[in-house]
């Protein structure tokens, strides 16, 4: 059985001017040694979805279908008490924006033994060894536990998050755009600690981000978000090898490259739908190059096409 | 100079003074400064694009900036067709602005938002004094919008710019500039804040600004992906410093400096059949940097380094045409790539 089950997931965020339709009726499942990565653009709904497996959903946003089944048991009528225990423990996550995450005023090792004797009855002195070890886990050492955040640069800090996150041995990692506003070397240092921990710990992963090339790097299977759906699922390398979903199709068709043979790069024309009034049919229609009569009527089903592959199209028989 | 030349740049220097408390004032201890540009010379032949590539803090847009003189170049000159932008009071220098103009990182905050479309390039029309009647106004306004990409434009001038999304808001940062045919556009990340399905739209955009109308692009980015596709030459930039300049598929297929290397094969693939290579760097970027260098400054993080790397700073030497190099072991390095 899969570690994580998300069955038709409903978020919707009930503002003033109408219904956002964040996430809307989305499913997936992440096994005990998967990596699974989340892309889409902003306002997709990826952060949403992902933030709703911890429970973080504030209003006006609320989970208004679905279920989420963590270990074989539905965490959405879970008490508020029981899902504290959950995090960390069972779920843990790397937020993304780690220079506003972390404490200014709290040595960082503080802040790694708070989480542990939050979660488990040992001494304070134990806490702060542990501690100790996740920061040479992490690949900071552990003289630096007594720093404070600003005295670490930006790729460090995000390390600190993931010894935070990881502190309690949870049985699953999310990570939230771990990378983004890194510069690229620091980058490529924090996608190998994420490789490597990943083996050291055998611990499953969500990663959400709306870069091509680092899920390329890091995941074993993908799911495309378009407008509050997943649209296109896969195994990373075949789903970048041949896009079936014309969405997934344009995504990968415009994303750049450093190595290799300089390719043609085509955009998609126009731009992601509001969320509030969707479009009725398929919500890529409007911008799909290959859009049919069929589409703007009636919404095309994730249908499994053989590979483990899931497409949402009506061109995809 | 040459005449083809739009821009040249040389001896470009910009120091930043640390503030430090009263006591150090009084004490009469010597002044810090931030090194932010430190000696930068280059030149950018009309109708091509330049692109500065370097990690946060390497002073690619503190360069950018001064090349406009929105910040005040410390020493330096900075040439555009042959007039010395350093030179320029401040009424020349706003006519100037009309051949130099920037387009900025974030689309949201760079557009005046209680101003539709048509306001803003308006705005930029009467300032410049380009047109003679309203008529000839909104004429030269419905063109621009058209030619950014923002069809029909009766309808997207008379739009807020928070109407937009991020992609039409940044083409309207370029129809700002394009209305003016200038010579010289300093892009500083235009593209970084846009969703990855609208950003090659707006690169295209770019690229037809330096195809149709001849317009040279400074393009500032810390993305060596898209810079490949806009930019005909690169340079890379550490610690204020450029240590590569090239060609653009040269830099990409046989890098020289320790630094680029690096750089470039620290950059993620979008193809999940390359595995990750291990980046031949050690080290971090320093945090700030005060001192001047004795040293070549990728010294202590370079895997190459020798003893005279230590002890002298090497400046930009011609590797093969058109392509430097401020590295004292290139020669020997390109012989091997």
């Amino acid at each position: 059985m899969a570690l994580l089950e998300v069955r038709n997931l409903k978020i919707y965020y009930f503002t003033r001017e109408g219904v956002v339709k964040a996430v809307d009726g989305i499913s997936f499942s992440v096994s005990e040694d998967e990596t699974l990565g989340l892309i889409g653009e902003s306002g997709c709904g990826k952060t949403t979805a992902v933030f709703s497996i911890l429970r973080f959903v504030v209003p006006p946003g609320r989970i208004v279908g679905g279920e989420i089944i963590f270990e074989g048991r539905d965490i959405i009528p879970l008490s508020d008490e029981e899902m504290r225990l959950l995090r960390g423990e069972g779920i843990a996550m790397v937020f993304q924006g780690a220079q506003n995450a972390l404490n200014p005023v709290m040595t960082v090792g503080k802040q790694i033994s708070e989480v542990i004797l939050e979660h488990e009855s040992i001494t304070k002195e134990e806490a702060w060894e542990r501690a100790k070890s996740q920061l040479e886990l992490v690949g900071i050492g552990s003289e630096r536990v007594n720093s404070y955040p600003h005295e670490f640069s930006g790729g460090m800090k995000q390390r600190v998050m993931v010894a935070i996150a990881t502190a309690c041995n949870p049985r699953l990692l999310i990570m939230d755009e771990p990378v983004t506003g890194l510069d690229v070397i620091v980058q490529r240092q924090l996608l190998a600690l994420t490789n490597s921990l990943r083996e050291k710990m055998r611990l499953p992963i969500i990663f959400i981000t709306h870069d091509l090339s680092v899920i390329a790097e890091t995941c074993d299977n993908v799911a495309v978000m378009y407008a509050g759906k997943i649209v296109e699922k896969g195994d990373t390398v075949s789903l970048y090898k041949d896009p079936l979903h014309p969405y997934s199709k344009g995504l990968i068709g415009s994303y750049p490259s450093v190595r290799g043979e300089k390719k043609e790069l085509k955009s998609i024309p126009g731009a992601p739908p509001r969320l509030i009034n969707p479009p009725v049919g398929c919500r890529f229609y409007p911008r799909c190059p290959y859009a049919m009569d069929i589409c703007e009527i009636e919404e095309p089903e994730l249908k499994n096409v053989g590979d483990n592959r899931l497409v949402a199209c009506h061109l995809i028989k | 100079m040459t005449k083809s030349e739009v821009l040249r740049v040389e001896n470009l220097k910009k120091y930043f003074p640390v503030k430090k408390g009263l006591a150090t004032l009084i004490s009469s201890r010597k002044m810090e400064y931030v090194r932010a540009v430190d000696d930068v010379s280059f030149s950018v032949p009309g109708g091509k694009n330049l692109g500065f590539v370097g990690e946060s803090g390497c002073g690619k847009t503190t360069m950018g900036r001064a090349i406009l003189r929105l910040v005040e170049p410390t020493s330096g000159k900075i040439y555009c067709e042959g007039t010395d932008v350093t030179s320029l009071n401040k009424k020349q220098l706003k006519s100037q602005r009309r051949k130099m103009q920037m387009i900025f990182q974030d689309p949201h905050g760079s557009l005046n938002p209680r101003r539709t479309v048509s306001e803003i390039l308006r705005q930029t029309v009467r300032i410049h004094e380009l047109a003679s009647s309203k008529a000839e106004e909104d004429s030269m306004i419905k063109d621009t919008l058209e030619e950014v990409g923002l069809a029909p434009a009766e309808e997207f001038g008379k739009r807020y710019p928070i109407l937009l999304s991020g992609g039409q808001r940044q083409r309207v940062g370029v129809a700002r500039v394009l209305i003016l045919r200038p010579k010289l556009v300093v892009a500083d990340e235009p593209i970084s804040m846009l969703d990855v399905s609208v950003r090659i739209g707006v690169l295209e955009l770019l690229l037809r600004m330096r195809d149709e109308f001849g317009i040279s692009l400074v393009y500032i980015t810390h993305d060596l992906a898209t810079a490949r596709y806009i930019c005909d030459r690169i340079a890379i930039m550490y610690l204020g410093k450029v240590v590569e300049i090239g060609p653009t598929e040269v830099i990409y297929s046989k890098p020289i400096h320790p630094y680029t290397r690096a750089l470039i094969s620290a950059v993620p693939v979008p193809d999940p059949t390359v595995k990750m290579e291990e980046i031949p760097i050690k080290g971090y970027v320093p945090v700030s940097v005060t001192d001047a260098f004795s040293s070549c400054r990728f010294y202590p993080r370079c895997l190459y380094a020798e003893e005279k790397c230590g002890k002298e700073e090497p400046s930009l030497v011609e590797v093969e045409p058109d392509h430097y190099v401020a590295c004292f072991r290139a020669k020997e390095r390109s012989l091997r790539a």
